[in-house]
């Protein structure tokens, strides 16, 4: 377990360093939830102002702005997209061999890479997180408890997050190119996890589709628990059902894995 | 002059045909972008109509208009990825690689051929598929559309896209001076995002904003604008000043690039 910790470990060191060089890359993630929200403010704003009510479905618009905020940075933390294109290159171009002749899984190595390389957006965005609830009191962490809540549900989404990209990047085994079904997911992901409208606001039909899926539980599941909008004897159960997902989705990435790696060519398509 | 126009259309021509050979060669690309392409409109398409289950317009733009504005938009960026987007999203690896020499050696304009050399035959089925929605959104308008409003409605759709060209690729063209500026798609798609929204939304300072300095509101909204209420000779002489003033200052910015260009070494 110890070598296990210092083998990965170092894998996380290694890609800060990395990140390190390339400060600008948190330069524009702040930017864009910046952006972001300014671009949600002014249509939110248009909607309470135009219908001339101050409340949509339990949000106030306080409240609804604190909740986009959020999501936004939570959004950018659990995308791991651009590690997925680098594995399914990987897996297209034959560079796996190197991860099958060393003792190393592509799974856990590629997880601590997408953990090393967002190190510097954990570190802006943390600092954004301390300073909201000083800047804008009570429009988020009420209480120190929500905080902890916060960051364990941020910690499943996080991994659950990853486990589902690393579905998709399996089925490069049989299909070579697999980027457009990553994309696809990453674009349809931000609408309909919450990204930008809370799950709230959606028309019921498709809010209980979604509930079915493990979506809810990558960013409207821990927003939630930091704005206060999830009552506190509701999070253990949600997070037994967001860890539940993670046990599911981490069993179908392996069990897709083992088929993949049987018709793997190892070489460069 | 005319055979100048010539030589680069045909020079372009060559150009389509070897980017639609190479294509073919990947025909999983072809479904595979036009699957992306789906996703992304149907997205956007979601968004609003959530929007407007709670609204019945935003400012002028009532739900009809923003799904006319929203398949404009969605044109611009087509057309766009079409002509651009495979060789603009490039410039940053041939001035890091140094492989930009390649083009500089080459007899005709070092602009024309880095922002051309590529085209993204794959976009040709979405321009078709929105094209025709475009026609049956606009047959099935409410009011109906005069044929003198396409024509404007054209003009404005060019200058949009002129525009969207100069901005990326003077954000592009910073790889000189950062020398490996690998996040400017990033930052250009955050900047566009305020292109996607109608400009009933944005206010004050705001507006005036993204209607100078920042000209988003100059790209797809004021064709929409044009093709709904008439032209506005106000927002289509603003519109080609502006187009006129970000292309020229793009010629500026490149060839001030250029000027610090280190070759294979930089």
């Amino acid at each position: 377990m110890k070598s296990w910790f210092i083998k990965y470990f170092s894998v996380i060191r290694m890609t800060w360093i990395q990140a390190l060089e390339y400060k600008a890359n948190a330069i524009v993630g702040t930017f864009a939830i910046f952006s972001g929200l300014i671009i949600e403010y002014l249509i939110w704003k248009q909607v309470f102002y135009t219908q001339g009510v101050t409340e949509i479905r339990g949000f106030t618009f306080n409240g609804l702005m604190a909740y986009i905020f959020l999501c936004l940075i939570v959004g950018q933390l659990k995308s791991s997209w651009a590690t997925s294109i680098d594995m399914i290159d990987s897996i297209r171009t034959g560079d796996l061999n190197k991860y099958l002749i060393r003792p190393i899984s592509f799974f856990t190595y590629h997880f601590m890479m997408f953990i090393g390389h967002n190190s510097l957006f954990y570190i802006v965005y943390t600092t954004l997180l301390i300073l909201f609830p000083l800047l804008l009191p009570g429009w988020a962490f009420p209480s120190f408890i929500h905080i902890v809540g916060f960051i364990i549900a941020l910690a499943i989404s996080i991994y659950l997050s990853y486990t589902i990209y690393f579905c998709m990047v399996c089925f490069a085994f049989w299909f070579g190119e697999v980027r457009a079904l990553v994309i696809a997911y990453n674009i349809s992901n931000i609408i309909f996890s919450g990204q930008v409208i809370p799950l709230r606001l959606f028309p019921d039909v498709v809010r209980e589709i979604i509930a079915i899926t493990p979506l809810p539980y990558l960013i409207d599941f821990p927003v939630s628990i930091a704005t206060n909008n999830l009552a506190v004897d509701l999070w253990l159960p949600g997070m037994g059902v967001a860890i539940l997902w993670c046990f599911c989705m981490t069993f179908i990435g392996r069990v897709i894995y083992r088929y993949g790696i049987r018709v793997y060519g190892g070489f460069g398509a | 002059m005319e055979v100048l126009v010539h030589r680069y259309l045909s020079l372009w021509n060559s150009f389509f045909q070897n980017s639609l050979t190479r294509d073919m060669e990947y025909k999983a690309n072809f479904l595979g972008g036009l699957f992306v392409d789906l996703v992304y409109y149907g997205s956007k398409f979601f968004f609003f109509t959530v929007i407007y289950s709670y609204v019945d317009s935003l400012g002028v733009f009532t739900r009809e208009d923003v799904m006319i504005f929203l398949v404009v938009a969605f044109l611009i960026d087509t057309f766009y990825m079409f002509f651009f987007a495979g060789n603009i999203f490039q410039i940053n690896q041939l001035v890091v690689k140094g492989d930009l020499d390649f083009y500089l050696l080459k007899p005709v304009n070092s602009q024309f051929i880095t922002s051309f050399r590529k085209v993204k035959s794959y976009a040709i089925l979405s321009l078709v598929i929105l094209c025709s929605l475009l026609f049956v959104q606009i047959k099935s308008y409410p009011v109906d559309i005069p044929f003198i409003n396409i024509i404007f409605f054209i003009i404005s759709f060019l200058l949009g896209v002129s525009l969207w060209y100069s901005i990326e690729f003077m954000i592009v063209s910073s790889s000189f001076w950062f020398k490996n500026f690998s996040v400017a798609g990033w930052l250009s798609h955050e900047i566009f995002k305020f292109s996607f929204r109608p400009d009933s939304i944005y206010t004050g300072l705001m507006r005036k904003i993204l209607f100078s300095f920042i000209p988003m509101v100059l790209i797809s909204s004021i064709p929409t604008r044009i093709l709904l209420y008439g032209a506005n000779i106000k927002y289509l002489g603003w519109q080609i000043m502006v187009a006129l003033f970000f292309f020229y200052f793009s010629r500026f910015v490149w060839k001030k690039g250029l000027m610090r260009y280190e070759s294979a070494s930089s």
